[in-house]
C-alpha cells in the first residue's frame, strides 16, 4: 500500500515538472526520498507500536500529505526559473521544504502519540487538564494583540519571533478528549428524559447548563477571533459527540436550534459574518468582489472564492493537468484555497478521488469507533472522525460555494505546519483506538490440567 | 452508541455526498457558464497561452503576428509597421480589441466553430491550438504610400483604395495614427497610460479617419449631382447648362457663389448669365452650375441616386464597420442646392468617396466593400475565400460612361481643377476635387477632399482621400491620391 503510495507521489511529483517546463525536476528525487524515508519510519512505528491497528488509515494520510507537498511544489514553482505561470508572492522558494520538514515533525508527532498512549483510556485521567490546555488554546489568539495573532485578517495565531502555530488546530483533539471524558462521566445523567415535546424527549433544563457553555463558548470565538470556521467545528464537535453519549435526538436538534440562531443573530450583529453571506450569494459580480475592506464596511470581497470558483471550472472534468492550470490567480491558493488548485490540474475526477481518501478515512475511523468496547475510546473516535469530516464539508464546501466560505485547512493538503501535526496526531489517536479495537483478545487458558502459568507481558 | 454513531457516519456519507455532487456540477454543468462570466481571468489570459493567427496583407506582408514570451502569458501580440497597419488590423489588448483584430477575433482565436474539427484532431494529436491565418485584400505598396502621404501633410486625414472590379479595400490609411504595439503590452498600468494619453491627445489618433470619422464632401458631391441629372435622361456632358456668376437661392436673401467668386465662363458666357456646357461646369466646378441643376433635379432624386452610391446606409461592414455618410433629408430648394454641391448637411467618409469613383469606374456597378481575401486554418485549409458582391447599380452603364468623360477631363484638359496636381505621366487618371468649406460662415479652414481611379481606360483602382483643414482638394489630396495609384499600379506591374 505505501509503495502504491509513493509511486502516485512521485508520478505526480515528475508530472508537475513535466507540465511546468517540460522537464522532470530536479528536487524529485531529494523531497521524494525524504518523503519515502519519513513515510517508511512512521510504517516501522505502526508495526512496533499498533500492529492491530487499521492498515488502510497510514497510506490514506501519507498519499493526502504526499500529494499536498506535491501541490505545494507546483504553486512554489509556478513562475519561478521560467517555469509557466506567475509567481505566488506569498509562497517563497522554500515553502515546499518547509511543508516536507513539518510532514517529518508530524510524522514525529505521530509516533510519539503512538508510543505515549498505549491504552485510550489513558488519555481519559487526563480529561480536565486537556479541557483546560483546549481552552487556553482557544482563548490566547483572542486575547493576545492582532500583532502577535493576525495573520491574512485571520486572528487564530499565536506569533512567537516568526514562528506560528494555529492553537486551533490542537485545541480540536485537546476539546475532543475532554468532551469524551466529560460526556462518559455525565451522560447518563445527561441522558435524563424531561418533558416530551412533540414525540421528543427534552433533557431537563438544568442539564443544559454545558452545551450553553460550548455554545458560548464558539460564538465568543466567532466573535473575538473573526473565525467562524473553527467555531462550527468546535461546536459540531461537540454537539455530535453529546448526541453519541446520550443517543437522545433531542441534543442534536438542540444544538443544530442553538448555531442556527447563534449564526443568524451573528450575521445581524457583526457585519463580518453578514459581508461573507453576502459574497457567498454572488461572488461574481464585481461589487462583491472588488470591495475592500479597508475603505468599506460591511465588505468582505468575494476575489478569492470566484477566481478558486473559475479555477476550478477551468479544469472542468479531467483537469489542465498538473503544472498546467493557473491556480496562480487564487490568492493565497496554497493554504486554505488548495483544492480549488487540485480541482483546477486535476479535475473533477482527481477532486473525486481527494474526497473519497478523506471519506475512507472518516469511514475507518467510525468503525473503529463501533468496534472498540470502551466508551470513552468510541466516543473519542466517533468525534475524532467526525470533526475530520465537518472539516472537509466546511472548508471544501465553502471553497465550492456549497456552504457561506470560513477560512480554516484543509487537513494534510494545505501548506503549514500546525495543521499538518495535528492531523498526523489525530490519525495516531484513530489508529491507537483502531489497534485497541481489532486487538485480539488475551487467549484463556485452555489446559486446565496443566500448572497455570501467568503470561508475562 | 453504536445507533448514534451509525448515524453520525450516515450523516457524515451525506456530507461527502453533497461535496461530490455539488464538485461535479460546478466543474462539469457549471463550467460553461462561468467560462463565460466576465470577470474570469483565465478565459481571458487563455487568449494569450497560444499562437493566435496572423494578419497579412494581399502580398503576404506579415502586419500582426503572434510572438512566443516568456511570463504568465505564452505569447504576445507583435505589429512590424505597426502604425501604417493601425487603421487596419487595430488593436488587440488585454482589455479590449478593435479593427481587424476585433472583427475576426473568433478566427484569429481559433473558437470560430469553422475552426472545431481542427481544435479536435489537434487536441487529439497533442498538436498546441492555434488561431487562423486571415490575409487582407490590403495591398502594402498603396498602403505605405497611403499613409505617407497623408504624414507628409502632417493634417488629420483618411485614405481608402479600391479595387473598383471586385470592391476590395487596397489601402485604407489615417493620420495621425497610433503604435498598437504600445497597447498589446501585458502591463496593465502601462496599457492605461498609453491609452489615457491617447484618448486625450486632441487629433484622436485612436479613431479610424478612413472609416469612423466623416466630412463634408465638397465639389466631389458633383459626382452625384451629374449622374443624377444624366440617369433623367435630359442631359448629356454637352448640355448647355445655366451658369450665373451668382445664383440667388429661391425664398432666401443667400447668392450661391463660385470658388472666390469667379465667373463660370469657357469664352461663350461672357456675361456671366449664360450657359455654359455641363463638362466645362464640372471640369471647372461651377458651384452655381450645379447648384441650378441640383434644384431642377429636385432633392429627392438626388437623395436617392446618393443612396445609391452607398450614403444612408448605416449598417455597412467591410467587416469593420463604417460611419454612415449622410445625405440630408428632402428640404427645401435652397438646401437643395447647396446639398447639390455637398456642402450644407452632406458628410462623407473617405471610404464613401472612393466609392463615388469606384462605382463610375465599374460602370455604374458598386461592389460592396471587403478586406477579408482569405482565411487559412492553421493546416493550410481554406476557411473562408472573399466572394465579391454588388452593393447596388448605381447608374446604368451609358451615363457611368458620361460622368467619366466628366471626371476625365478634371484631370486631363488643361483647364481641370486637377490637371496641374493629378495629370501626372501617363497614368491616365480620372477624378473629382472637392474644398469643403467648414465652419460657421465658412471660418474654418477648407478640407481637401480628392477622389478618382486609373488607368481611366481600364480602371483598376479607386482612392478617396480626405484631409481636414488640407485646403484645396487639389493641392493636398490629389497627390496622396496619385502616390496610392503610383505605388499600386507599379506593384501590379512587378508581379
Amino acid at each position: 500500500m505505501l509503495v502504491f503510495v509513493l509511486v502516485v507521489v512521485m508520478f505526480a511529483y515528475a508530472s508537475v515538472g513535466l507540465g511546468l517546463n517540460g522537464k522532470v525536476p530536479a528536487g524529485m528525487f531529494t523531497y521524494g526520498i525524504s518523503f519515502a524515508v519519513i513515510v517508511g519510519a512512521a510504517h516501522l512505528a505502526v508495526r512496533r507500536l499498533a500492529p492491530w491497528s487499521d492498515p488502510l488509515m497510514l497510506p490514506l494520510a501519507a498519499l493526502l500529505n504526499g500529494l499536498g507537498i506535491v501541490m505545494i511544489y507546483r504553486l512554489q514553482e509556478s513562475g519561478r526559473a521560467g517555469n509557466a505561470g506567475t509567481k505566488i508572492s506569498t509562497m517563497s522558494s522554500s515553502t515546499t521544504a518547509f511543508q516536507v520538514m513539518w510532514s517529518a515533525v508530524g510524522i514525529v508527532a505521530f509516533v510519539v502519540v503512538l508510543a505515549l498512549v498505549r491504552q485510550p483510556r489513558t488519555l481519559q485521567r487526563y480529561t480536565y487538564t486537556l479541557g483546560a490546555i483546549g481552552l487556553a488554546l482557544v482563548v490566547i489568539p483572542a486575547v493576545l494583540p492582532a500583532s502577535l495573532s493576525e495573520i491574512n485578517g485571520a486572528k487564530v495565531w499565536i506569533t512567537v519571533g516568526g514562528f506560528s502555530i494555529q492553537p486551533g488546530e490542537f485545541a480540536k483533539l485537546a476539546l475532543a478528549v475532554f468532551f469524551a471524558g466529560y460526556l462518559v462521566s455525565k451522560r447518563d445523567v445527561l441522558a435524563l428524559a424531561g418533558r416530551r415535546v412533540l414525540g421528543i424527549d427534552l433533557p431537563r433544563a438544568r442539564d443544559l447548563g454545558p452545551v450553553l457553555i460550548a455554545w458560548g463558548a464558539s460564538l465568543l470565538v466567532l466573535v473575538f477571533e473573526t473565525d467562524i470556521g473553527t467555531s462550527a467545528l468546535f461546536f459540531g464537535l461537540f454537539v455530535v459527540m453529546i448526541y453519541v453519549a446520550t443517543q437522545r435526538t433531542s441534543w442534536l436538534l438542540i444544538g443544530v436550534g442553538l448555531f442556527v440562531f447563534g449564526s443568524l443573530t451573528a450575521s445581524k450583529l457583526f457585519n463580518h459574518v453578514g459581508a461573507r453571506f453576502k459574497a457567498w450569494q454572488d461572488p461574481y459580480s464585481a461589487a462583491n468582489v472588488f470591495c475592500n475592506p479597508a475603505t468599506q464596511h460591511h465588505c468582505v470581497s468575494s476575489y478569492q472564492l470566484a477566481e478558486g470558483l473559475y479555477g476550478m471550472t477551468f479544469g472542468g472534468v479531467l483537469g489542465r493537468g498538473l503544472g498546467q492550470g493557473q491556480p496562480y490567480w487564487t490568492p493565497l491558493v496554497q493554504s486554505d484555497f488548495i483544492i480549488t488548485a487540485f480541482g483546477e490540474e486535476l479535475g473533477v475526477t482527481g477532486l473525486m478521488a481527494l474526497l473519497i481518501i478523506y471519506g475512507l478515512i472518516v469511514q475507518r475511523g467510525l468503525r473503529a469507533a463501533i468496534a472498540v468496547r470502551d466508551p470513552f475510546s468510541k466516543l473519542l473516535a466517533g468525534g475524532l472522525a467526525f470533526v475530520l469530516a465537518l472539516q472537509v464539508f466546511v472548508i471544501v464546501g465553502g471553497v465550492t460555494r456549497l456552504i457561506p466560505l470560513t477560512g480554516i485547512t484543509t487537513p494534510f493538503l494545505s501548506q503549514g505546519g500546525s495543521s499538518l501535526v495535528a492531523s498526523w496526531m489525530l490519525i495516531a489517536l484513530l489508529m491507537r483506538i483502531s489497534d485497541t479495537a481489532r486487538r485480539p483478545a488475551p487467549q484463556p487458558i485452555q489446559d486446565e490440567g496443566m500448572t497455570q502459568v501467568v503470561r508475562a507481558g | 452508541m453504536n445507533r448514534a454513531l451509525r448515524r453520525i457516519s450516515l450523516a457524515c456519507l451525506v456530507m461527502f455526498v453533497l461535496l461530490l455532487a455539488n464538485a461535479n456540477y460546478l466543474q462539469g454543468f457549471a463550467a460553461n457558464n462561468l467560462a463565460n462570466k466576465p470577470g474570469n481571468s483565465r478565459t481571458f489570459s487563455q487568449q494569450f497561452q497560444y499562437q493566435r493567427g496572423s494578419i497579412v496583407t494581399a502580398d503576404n506582408k506579415t502586419i500582426a503576428e503572434s510572438r512566443p514570451v516568456k511570463g504568465i502569458y505564452k505569447y504576445q501580440r507583435y505589429y512590424p509597421d505597426g502604425t501604417v497597419y493601425a487603421p487596419v488590423t487595430g488593436y488587440d489588448s488585454i482589455y479590449s480589441a478593435t479593427g481587424i483584430e476585433q472583427a475576426e477575433d473568433r478566427l484569429l482565436s481559433g473558437s470560430d466553430p469553422a475552426l472545431a474539427v481542427h481544435n479536435l484532431v489537434d487536441m487529439i494529436t497533442g498538436k498546441p491550438k492555434k488561431g487562423a491565418r486571415v490575409q487582407l485584400t490590403i495591398n502594402s505598396a498603396a498602403q505605405q504610400a497611403a499613409y505617407d502621404g497623408l504624414k507628409a501633410m502632417g493634417l488629420q486625414g483618411g485614405v481608402v483604395a479600391l479595387d473598383p472590379r471586385t470592391g476590395a479595400v487596397l489601402a485604407l490609411a489615417s493620420y495621425p495614427s497610433f503604435d498598437p504595439n504600445d497597447l498589446a503590452t501585458f502591463n496593465g498600468t502601462q496599457l492605461i497610460k498609453v491609452d489615457k494619453k491617447l484618448l486625450a491627445d486632441p487629433n484622436q489618433p485612436l479613431r479610424n479617419k478612413a472609416l469612423d470619422d466623416t466630412f463634408p464632401p465638397g465639389s466631389t458631391f458633383k459626382i452625384v449631382t451629374s449622374s443624377t441629372a444624366f440617369s433623367s435622361g435630359k442631359y448629356t456632358p454637352t448640355t448647355r447648362v445655366f451658369a450665373p456668376t451668382s445664383l440667388t437661392l429661391p425664398d432666401t436673401s443667400n447668392k450661391l457663389i463660385n470658388f472666390d467668386g469667379e465667373g463660370c465662363n469657357d469664352g461663350s458666357n461672357p456675361t456671366g448669365n449664360g450657359k455654359v456646357p455641363l463638362i466645362y461646369a464640372f471640369t471647372v466646378s461651377c458651384n452655381t452650375v450645379f447648384g441650378d441643376l441640383g434644384m431642377h433635379l429636385g432633392g429627392a432624386a438626388l437623395r436617392s441616386q446618393a443612396v445609391k452610391f452607398g450614403m444612408n446606409d448605416p449598417n455597412l461592414t467591410i467587416p469593420l464597420p463604417v460611419a454612415q455618410s449622410n445625405y440630408p433629408p428632402v428640404s427645401t430648394p435652397a438646401f437643395t442646392a447647396y446639398s447639390a454641391i455637398g456642402q450644407y448637411n452632406d458628410t462623407v467618409t473617405p471610404l464613401q468617396e472612393a466609392m463615388f469613383s469606384a462605382a463610375i469606374a465599374n460602370n455604374g456597378t458598386l461592389m460592396k466593400p471587403y478586406m477579408v481575401q482569405k482565411v487559412t486554418a492553421p493546416d493550410l485549409a481554406s476557411l473562408v475565400t472573399a466572394n465579391p458582391t454588388t452593393l447596388s447599380q448605381t447608374v446604368s452603364p451609358e451615363v457611368a460612361a458620361n460622368v467619366k468623360q466628366l471626371m476625365i477631363s478634371v484631370v486631363q484638359s488643361p483647364a481641370g481643377t486637377a490637371h496641374a496636381t493629378a495629370d501626372i505621366g501617363n497614368l491616365d487618371i480620372a477624378g473629382k476635387t472637392g474644398t469643403a468649406q467648414n465652419g460657421i460662415n465658412n471660418t474654418g479652414l477648407d478640407d481637401a477632399v480628392f477622389t478618382g481611379f486609373a488607368p481611366a481606360s481600364n480602371p483598376k483602382i479607386a482612392v478617396g482621400v480626405v484631409v481636414r483643414g488640407g485646403g484645396q482638394g487639389a493641392d493636398a489630396s490629389a497627390p496622396i491620391a496619385v502616390k496610392v495609384i503610383q505605388a499600386y499600379l507599379a506593384s501590379l506591374a512587378r508581379q
